[in-house]
């Protein structure tokens, strides 16, 4: 079937969306943290910089694919009855779909609105 | 790599199964690595929490303001501890597999011992933020 790993690219792109989000994340806290009292336009400004925009949109790609892979795994390792286990990750990957979807309307709202 | 490892396991046709998991020993590396994967799923299902929190927040003054108040509940800030540790410890540990991939910590002592200091390094970071949260 194919959602069945393709051994070396899921690995390696495990690894590599990691990293990309690591940093991210690493970014984000900094900046919410570091920020005093960060007031309701500046969220909304920073946000809505494009170069935040476009690398928020790519962080819920790889944190999508990241989560598809480890969540697979799992389910490929504890799950064995093959109607349950392709139930469940129809699941998974409706989850992820709309969550994409909930996040792409966050995003284009921040930037085509006045 | 260790292709001898790999196409030792792949060579094997029955795969061993351990049904009972009592019947296993748990070294601190698979403690810390169900703690991965148990976090990794715990932040999975948060995900449409905090995209709603997101949209709240970016939503309008009054929206970003009941986030802010939100998150002052004594309640939510355990939950937003509980997540915390989760990303902490899947982030940590995510690093210790990344070194393990580049041949970094790879003996058997080494490796349960960076097991162990992943488990604290997160617990630790949990304790701060704690601190900082209430």
């Amino acid at each position: 079937m194919s959602y069945q790993a393709k051994g070396l690219q899921a690995w390696l792109l495990q690894r590599l969306t990691g990293v990309f989000m690591a940093l991210y994340i690493l970014y984000v806290l900094g900046v919410v943290l570091f920020s005093e009292n960060l007031n309701y336009q500046q969220w909304r400004d920073w946000l809505s910089h494009p170069l935040m925009n476009t690398a928020t949109g790519l962080f819920f790609l790889t944190l999508a694919y990241h989560a598809w892979v480890g969540m697979r795994d799992i389910v490929i390792d504890y799950i064995s009855h093959d109607a349950l286990r392709l139930l469940v990750l129809t699941l998974i990957s409706l989850f992820l779909i709309s969550s994409g979807l909930y996040l792409l309307k966050i995003l284009f709202s921040l930037t085509l609105t006045v | 790599m260790h292709s001898s490892v790999h196409s030792a396991v792949r060579s094997t046709k029955s795969r061993p199964k351990n049904l009972n998991l009592l019947s296993v020993r748990f070294p601190l590396s698979a403690v810390m690595s169900v703690g991965h994967r148990a976090a990794g799923i715990l932040l999975f299902l948060a995900l449409p929490w905090f995209l709603y929190l997101l949209q709240l927040s970016l939503s309008s003054e009054s929206g970003f303001l009941q986030v802010k108040n939100d998150l002052n509940s004594i309640w939510l800030k355990m939950l937003i501890l509980i997540f915390i540790w989760a990303l902490a410890h899947h982030f940590i540990a995510g690093i210790r597999y990344f070194l393990l991939d580049l041949d970094i910590g790879i003996e058997r002592q080494m490796a349960q011992k960076s097991a162990l200091l992943v488990m604290i390094l997160g617990v630790l970071v949990t304790v701060i933020v704690a601190f900082f949260l209430f």
